[in-house]
């Protein structure tokens, strides 16, 4: 799937993490500064409502879920464990975490239509562009689907599904054909080589693990 | 490290991607504390779903939501963990005396139930069948998660038939759901299931259902109850006609309220 291109943009990535940043609006937001949780939100807005967006398959439903989450880091700052990653995946995985909640209680039809529109997505019209950022965001985007792309077709399957699907395990297991404990596994799997291909110290906290526990599927 | 803690990493990456079954996330939620290798793993995950998030369109929030969010942290006050019981704790709701304590119904609380019908291998799906049917399959097993998942108070008992259970009563404010899987399909033209709240006085009839399938399914048998609070147990009885009669004749299954 090809996906558009804009342009000749080419300027080097502006708009890199500043985890130093990050943590001082955190800091400011536990001190009760409200003004803190604004520029949490300009930095986060894009990403958190692409995520929601994609899981939720609904914008207005993803805006609920955006409000739900950056008031709910405002009312309980204290819930982002700073020895636990950074700000920026942190909030990533608050907001996957409540986009999964709504969508299950949203009625099945949807998540059929989410699983449709995936590749349509892909190739959409982006809703609002920025042409630093997002040459910023081609880069990293370009890394993360090389890096997808080293991942056996059924270890990708079973992370995306579970991540922008927001599918069960079980719900991943009986999509793919697959036992549940493969599907596991290949979870296990996959993520441990998506870290190793996107720059993360090989090997982790399990050594000797070798980053393929299954063979590569066609 | 230990081999036996494989199936807790392959938990962790499933915790952290929030895909967990609920039999799994309650086993991964005792283990996961002071686990420092499962934190790893975890956060390990965590870096690589942001990652993900990144290969997404690129789209922007409507600028009505930045006033909204504004408006809504204009009027939240921040909880303090470490300070002294909040004020908001006055406001839960206590318990009443002498009668079933009520609880939220978490997903700990259903856990129980959903093992037991993870267990008797309805949710297996046959491999090789079309995705087609492997859709409606989990669309109807939604179904049923959801309608044990609605957040809100509840009150749960799992009956029992000869130590088996086959049937699961979930009791709500406002109405009454029989979640049936072990129950036997009975003659809806001659015969009908009663459901009976059980306490100190004599039984009382809450609804009729119908069983039509022998794969797990879940009848809501009536609406607009108050009181459930009333039974510590309750039990199910097959009848002849359509009506519940005055107390039940034949008992299939009774329970507990477990939560």
């Amino acid at each position: 799937m090809m996906r558009v291109t804009m342009g000749s943009v080419s300027s080097p990535a502006r708009r890199p993490d500043d985890p130093s940043r990050d943590a001082e609006i955190m800091r400011r937001i536990r001190e009760g500064d409200r003004s803190a949780v604004d520029e949490l939100y300009e930095r986060f807005r894009r990403p958190a409502f692409a995520l929601a967006r994609r899981i939720l398959a609904d914008d207005a439903l993803a805006e609920d879920v955006l409000q739900e989450v950056f008031l709910s880091v405002w009312r309980d700052p204290a819930a982002f464990d700073r020895g636990r990653g950074s700000v920026a995946s942190w909030l990533l995985a608050v907001v996957h975490h409540k986009a999964v909640d709504a969508v299950r209680r949203e009625e099945s039809q949807r998540r059929r239509q989410v699983m449709a529109e995936d590749e349509l997505a892909l190739d959409a019209p982006m809703a609002t562009r920025d042409v630093e950022e997002e040459a910023w965001s081609r880069v990293v985007a370009d890394q993360v689907r090389t890096a997808l792309g080293v991942l056996s077709a059924s270890q990708r399957e079973a992370l995306t599904l579970a991540y922008y699907g927001g599918y069960t395990q079980r719900e991943v297991a009986a999509l793919t054909g697959t036992p549940l404990g493969t599907v596991k596994t290949r979870m296990l799997a996959g993520m441990r080589r998506l870290r190793q291909e996107l720059g993360g110290p090989p090997g982790g906290a399990a050594p000797g693990d070798t980053p393929s526990l299954e063979e590569p599927q066609a | 490290m230990s081999a036996d803690h494989g199936a807790f990493d392959e938990l962790a990456v499933g915790w952290a991607l929030h895909a967990l079954e609920p039999e799994d996330e309650a086993a991964f939620a005792r283990h996961f504390p002071g686990c420092a290798r499962c934190a790893e793993t975890v956060a390990e995950t965590t870096e690589v779903m942001a990652a993900m998030a990144t290969d997404l369109p690129q789209a922007a929030p409507s600028e009505g939501l930045r006033s909204r969010l504004q408006a809504a942290v204009a009027g939240t006050e921040q909880v303090h963990r470490s300070a002294a019981p909040p004020a908001q704790a006055a406001a839960v709701p206590v318990p009443r005396l002498s009668r079933v304590p009520r609880r939220a119904l978490a997903v700990a609380l259903v856990a129980a139930a959903v093992a037991t019908i993870a267990g008797l291998g309805i949710w297996n799906v046959v491999l090789g069948a079309e995705r087609r049917e492997l859709a409606a399959t989990i669309a109807e097993q939604r179904e049923v998660m959801d309608a044990l998942m609605t957040p809100g108070r509840a009150t749960i008992a799992p009956l029992d038939h000869d130590g088996r259970q086959v049937a699961t009563v979930v009791a709500r404010d406002d109405e009454l759901q029989v979640l049936a899987y072990g129950l036997a399909v009975n003659d809806a033209g001659s015969t009908t299931y009663v459901v009976w709240g059980l306490g100190e006085s004599t039984p009382q009839a809450l609804g009729t259902f119908d069983v039509e399938r022998p794969q797990m399914s879940v009848r809501t048998v009536r609406s607009g109850l108050t009181g459930l609070d009333d039974f510590a147990q309750y039990g199910i009885s097959i009848e002849p006609g359509h009506e519940a009669p005055s107390a039940p004749t034949e008992v299939v299954a009774t329970g507990q309220v477990t939560s």
